[in-house]
């Protein structure tokens, strides 16, 4: 009975085990064979991780070396609402620490339906810290690069700015984004439970991204947009713009717009204040393309400078009369007393003798009616006159019915300047510069001449700088007008100038858009250029060339 | 046979230390990274032209230099 019992307890045990056995040989046959690939795919998918090892971005710096634009770390704080124990309490906290609205955090960490969520993007690292010393559940943090511009509202307009990802979303930072973003490196590694790397399988190292060096010199550049906004202030003009230009080699020293903004709180600046109104805003440029008119008939031998003429106080031209600005009776009058006095009709008297075609040819040539190549994203080429009516003969050669950039305006005057020449204007040091001969080095120094006198006598005396010698040109457009013709009440003012005149180091464009109390070049754009060649000659240790008063 | 799965077993402790290790030089070098651009930002900033002249002028009570007070010498040979 014992032993009967004891057999069948051992047969019992035996079909237990082989059942056992039978269990665990399915259960191994289904794991590894019938469920292999999707539990191997789990496993990789714990233990592996292919990241993304972002490349830095590179700076921006001015011409000596100063970080314009750079970048910072940040910390990135996301969360896992369905992990999240606490959401209001999480908000509260995180709210606290980051200096966010709890309510709007509540409304995303309570929504269980997601399973990641951003608290903040790019936080500031030290909140970021504080809050990740809490060690709330379902919060996690992630390193990031932030741009930053260190010097705020310093050359913005040009430098544009980049947004959450990185990238350049205008100015230099979209133009030059290539160079300075890099490329993403890649890595795929095995972590064990605690996140920790434990093997490398793979790896693409990042390829950082390059620095860019501007010509701009911030020092100068400051000044400018210092001067720009006094002078907005004083005539409460709506707005204003400054180039500055090296005429020997193209550089851009500065380029101020006005109003400005911080780059670093670009989301809360309008589009009216982002724009880099130096290339991508036209004016008519009034008087100041007179130059052109006189160059041309210089160049094409039609005159001299000492050729006089007889000139009435106006003129007509089909169907209008164009007066004299600053002259109410007959004159003779030198062509270099044309351009230093500023003179409509000598001015249109010149362009009539070269007629249409030459005079359209050497409003080209001086780069006008295309872009200048500077290397800045959104330049506007400018509009040339596509039809000529009869009086366009009259109005053009005097800046009306063209428009300009302020950088073209800037460029011809640097032909001038620098024997005839005329360079690209470029932002960006270390690559070559295209270079035209535009009119001979001979009817340079003869418009030189004249210009001199522009501010000697003329109409830009308010642009005199104690000790040097400046040439320059004044003026004064009125604005079109939305329904037809031109504004009575809506005016640009501008000077452009050269110094010093016998050496010319600098040129310098100012335009005043809108000023109210006085519209004239002379008086609104001329101190402003006089402000800022000052400052920039003893910056640039320029010694004078004008002699001393006796 | 024993001697060889030691060393194989030696050699993966090994590389997983190194890794661990390569792991942690890795995160420092990011934060001293971090640590770098942002104290080349904060030179920058501090260094800029507007934010010198304002403590010079409210700091020191200085003005920028009269040209008329400036002397130029001419080294060149004439």
């Amino acid at each position: 009975m014992t032993a009967r019992l004891s057999n069948r307890r051992i047969r019992l045990l035996l079909i237990f085990f082989v059942l056992a056995f039978l269990g665990t040989f399915g259960r191994a046959v289904w794991l590894q064979a019938v469920q292999a690939q999707p539990l191997d795919r789990m496993a990789r998918g714990q233990h592996h991780a292919t990241i993304e090892v972002p490349a830095a971005r590179g700076s921006i710096l001015d011409r000596n070396g100063v970080e314009l634009a750079i970048g910072k770390q940040a910390i990135t704080v996301y969360a896992n609402p369905r992990h999240v124990a606490d959401p209001r309490a999480t908000a509260i906290a995180a709210g606290r620490a980051l200096h966010l609205d709890p309510d709007r955090l509540y409304g995303k960490l309570a929504d269980r339906t997601r399973g990641f969520v951003y608290v903040a993007r790019k936080a500031d690292p030290k909140r970021a810290e504080a809050l990740k010393a809490l060690d709330l559940t379902g919060l996690g943090f992630y390193p990031e690069e932030r741009r930053a511009y260190p010097q705020g509202s310093v050359a913005a307009h040009v430098l544009g700015f980049a947004g959450l990802d990185n990238r350049g979303l205008s100015g230099l930072e979209l133009a030059h984004d290539k160079t300075l973003g890099g490329r993403n490196g890649r890595q795929t590694i095995v972590r064990d439970p605690f996140g920790r790397t434990l093997d490398v399988l793979s790896a693409v190292p990042p390829v950082e991204g390059r620095n860019v060096r501007l010509t701009l010199d911030n020092t100068l550049q400051a000044n400018a947009q210092s001067v720009l906004q006094r002078t907005v202030r004083q005539w409460g003009a709506k707005a204003a713009s400054a180039v500055v230009l090296d005429p020997n080699t193209g550089e851009v020293l500065a380029m101020a717009s006005e109003p400005g903004f911080d780059a670093n709180r670009f989301p809360e600046a309008s589009e009216e204040t982002t724009r880099n109104r130096a290339v991508t805003d036209t004016y008519e440029p009034g008087s100041t393309l007179k130059v052109v008119a006189v160059a041309a008939a210089l160049s094409e031998g039609l005159v001299a400078s000492s050729t006089s003429f007889l000139l009435s106080p106006n003129i007509h031209v089909a169907d209008r009369v164009i007066h004299e600005a600053h002259r109410d009776r007959t004159e003779q009058m030198t062509v270099a007393e044309i351009l230093s006095r500023s003179s409509n009709v000598g001015t249109i008297t010149l362009a009539q003798l070269l007629g249409r075609s030459r005079l359209e040819t050497w409003i080209e040539r001086f780069g006008f009616g295309k872009k200048t190549g500077v290397d800045f994203p959104g330049e506007t080429s400018g509009i040339l006159p596509f039809y000529w009516s009869g009086s366009t003969i009259g109005t053009l050669p005097i800046g009306h019915g063209i428009a300009v950039t302020p950088v073209q305006m800037a460029a011809a005057y640097a032909t001038v300047a620098n024997g005839g020449v005329w360079l690209r204007p470029h932002l960006v040091s270390g690559r070559p510069v295209e270079r035209r001969r535009v009119v001979s080095k001979g009817v340079s120094d003869q418009l030189m001449s004249m210009l001199r006198d522009v501010v000697i006598e003329g109409t830009g005396t308010e642009a005199e700088v104690e000790g040097y010698e400046v040439a320059g040109k004044t003026g004064t457009a009125a604005k079109p007008d939305p329904r037809g013709g031109y504004s009575k009440s809506r005016y640009v003012a501008s000077f452009v100038g050269v110094v010093p005149a016998s050496a010319p180091k600098l040129v310098v464009l100012v335009t005043v858009d809108e000023p109210r109390g006085a519209i004239w070049g002379g008086i609104v754009a001329a101190p402003a250029f006089q402000q800022i060649a000052h400052f920039a000659l003893q910056y640039l240790e320029i010694p004078p060339d004008a002699l001393p008063p006796r | 046979m024993g001697l060889l799965l030691a060393g194989v077993v030696a050699l993966n402790v090994t590389v997983l230390r190194l890794n661990l290790r390569f792991d942690a030089l890795a995160q420092e070098r990011a934060q001293l990274r971090a640590e770098n651009a942002e104290l080349s930002s904060e030179l920058a900033a501090r260094a800029s032209s507007p934010r010198t002249s304002s403590l010079a002028r409210r700091g020191l009570g200085l003005a920028p230099a009269d040209p008329s007070t400036l002397t130029y010498l001419d080294l060149s040979e004439r």
